[in-house]
Order: structure tokens, then sequence, then C-alpha cells
């Protein structure tokens, strides 16, 4: 698993917030949809989002060196990797919000993507292909080590046989803790279901578990 | 992929880095969630056109250094480098409201998922929370 800790030759500067927030300007949440390819994150994005979901790429080349063979190298010193991006306001919100939704791919090279997109997000929806189930686990599981709530939302595509949620939760090993719920990705509706389910397991998380971050730090030293 | 479509590939990568004049890295620490805002400064003469682009997108709302490369549709090293030069300079400012939790294992509050959870069901009153397993 790699580190979180910047890799040599990494920036210089360590960015400090500005003392000068905007009047009034919302709160930023945020939310991370991860996915197999074709799984509908820009779809379940673009449902809810206020601007048209955008795609970003990003050039890897460090995290895929040990995944890419040697062939071909010098054609392939960068592997580009798409985000979707989408955001929506929530004035009407007992604070003023501002909710981000960040799409990433579901494969294990972009880990140490995720863990810039984590740090201090909600919660995370996997967002599961039921054809192509094993693109799931690799999210299931990063989300699982670093403690980040998240839900199941199996997206029902036309013409796929539509699984049971529990036949779901039995096959990518969730304990009942997490939520595992159906959705139609194109339905506003059913996307922030799945938001709400999701807002409800970090409650319930951070109620479980309000000393959490603390309890990683209590081993002794020898 | 041909031997014309990868040539054209790599004069697309050359051009893209003459953006940066050459720079392959950051100089500050950017998250692909890193929010910015527009600040006080101006940016130094002979910036890339994108630059003010950049400033321009932020002066009409807060942007994620994602969304910026989205809509520049340059790739996210690129346009951190650009932000980098205008956070130099001031014209970029990364606005302390943004995510309440900063820190690498903090988690936002229950009064904030809370007020997430009032606002979603506000907006989408028809959306049906499932209940909760477990």
């Amino acid at each position: 698993m790699p580190s979180p800790t910047p890799r040599p030759g990494d920036p210089a500067v360590v960015l400090r917030p500005s003392s000068r927030p905007r009047a009034g300007a919302p709160t930023v949440l945020k939310v991370v949809i991860a996915g197999g390819f074709g799984a509908g994150k820009t779809t379940a994005v673009g449902a809810v989002s206020e601007i048209t979901p955008l795609s970003t790429e990003e050039y890897l080349t460090e995290a895929s060196a040990d995944v890419d063979s040697l062939a071909g190298v010098e054609a392939k010193q960068t592997t580009t990797v798409a985000f979707d991006f989408g955001r929506l306001n929530l004035p009407d919100a007992p604070v003023p919000l501002e909710l981000f939704l960040f799409g990433t791919p579901g494969q294990d090279r972009f880990v140490d993507l995720w863990y810039d997109l984590c740090r201090g997000a909600v919660g995370a929806v996997v967002l599961v292909d039921t054809r192509r189930l094993e693109s799931s686990f690799t999210p299931v599981g990063f989300f699982e080590d670093i403690g980040l709530p998240f839900v199941v939302a199996v997206n029902q595509f036309d013409g796929a046989h539509r699984y049971h949620p529990e036949e779901v939760r039995t096959a990518l090993e969730l304990p009942a803790s997490v939520p595992v719920i159906t959705c139609d990705a194109r339905d506003p509706n059913h996307v922030a279901g799945v938001l709400l389910t999701l807002v409800g397991h970090a409650l319930k998380s951070a109620s479980a578990s309000p000393a959490r971050p603390a309890s990683t730090t209590t081993f002794q030293d020898a | 992929m041909t031997a014309h479509g990868s040539a054209a590939e790599d004069s697309t990568f050359v051009r893209t880095y003459t953006l940066t004049r050459g720079r392959t890295r950051p100089r500050h620490l950017l998250g692909l969630d890193t929010v910015l805002d527009a600040g006080p400064g101006r940016p130094g003469p002979g910036q890339a056109e994108e630059c003010a682009e950049i400033l321009a997108l932020c002066r009409e709302h807060r942007r994620s250094v994602t969304e910026l490369a989205g809509r520049l549709g340059r790739p996210v090293t690129v346009v951190k480098i650009l932000i980098s030069d205008l956070l130099d300079a001031d014209a970029l400012v990364v606005p302390v409201t943004a995510y309440a939790a900063s820190d690498a294992h903090a988690r936002p509050s229950a009064q904030l998922l809370a007020a997430l959870s009032a606002g979603l069901k506000r907006k989408w009153p028809d959306a049906i929370a499932y209940p909760q397993a477990g």
C-alpha cells in the first residue's frame, strides 16, 4: 500500500489555507464516487450536479511503473486517468453548503490519488456494475482500510441481471453495517437517495467512533 | 495506436509543457480537490493565457483544481503548475472555509453532516434514504 507522504521531489511549498474567506462563502463538503469503467460514475455525478460533469485528465507516471510491463515503456511514460467532477449548491441547508462530487476510476493503481480525494471527505459511494463486480473489490478494500464511511450502490443497468443487494453484499464480503442499495444512476432522486444514505451512514459512524482518528495514535512507543 | 497517432499525441504533450515552461512539478502541494478563490494580487508578467482563464473562472466562483483542469481541457499537473504561479503572486488564495476538515483523518462534524442531510432533503424531497442496515 503506497504511503500518503509526499514522494521525494514533491513540491517544496506546503499550502496553508489563506485567512481570507470570501464573505458568506458556503462550506465545501465532498463525496467520492468510485467505480469501474462504465459503472455509471459520470451519469451519477451528472444526475445531481449543477454543472455538466467535467472530465479531467491526470498523467500518472510513477504509480503505474510497477504495473505496466517494461515492453514499450518509452512510448508509455505516462498513463492518463480520467476524473469526473460535479458540484451542487445547498443554499437552503441550515448552514450554506456546497457539495463537490469526485468520480474516480476503481483500479488500484490510482490509490495514491484516492488518498488526496478522501482527505476530509464525507464518505464514498462505490458504484457497482454487477456485470463487472470484481472491479469493486479495490475501492471497497481501500475505503475499509482508511476508515472512510462508504455505501455500495448497485447501478441497475437495462438488460443486466438484477441481483438482490444482499447477494452483492455477500459477493463483496461486506459487513452488515455497510449499506448496500440499488439505484438508477440516471435518476436524480435515486442518486440523491444514495447521497442521503451515505450521509446517514457517515453520521452513524461518526457517533459510533467519535475518537477514531485518535485511536490510530494510541500505540505506545516501545 | 498507429505511428501517426502516437506522434500526434507526443506533440500535444510537448505543447502542453511549453505552457509551464518545461516545469513538470507544481511548487505547491495541491490536491485534486483543493479549492481556489481569486485573491488580491496580480499575476506576474509573461504568464500563459491559461492563467488569465483560471483567474476569470475563480473570480466567478470558487473552483477545485479538478474543475479548473476540466474547464481548461488541460492535464491536472499542468494546471497545478499554473495555479502555483498564481498562488505565489497572491492572485489566487485557498479559502479557509473550504473543507471544514482539512486534517488527514478528520471528517466533517456531525452538525455539518446533519446540515448536508437536511439540505439534500430540501433539494430532492422525493429522494429516499434507504433504511440503515445493522
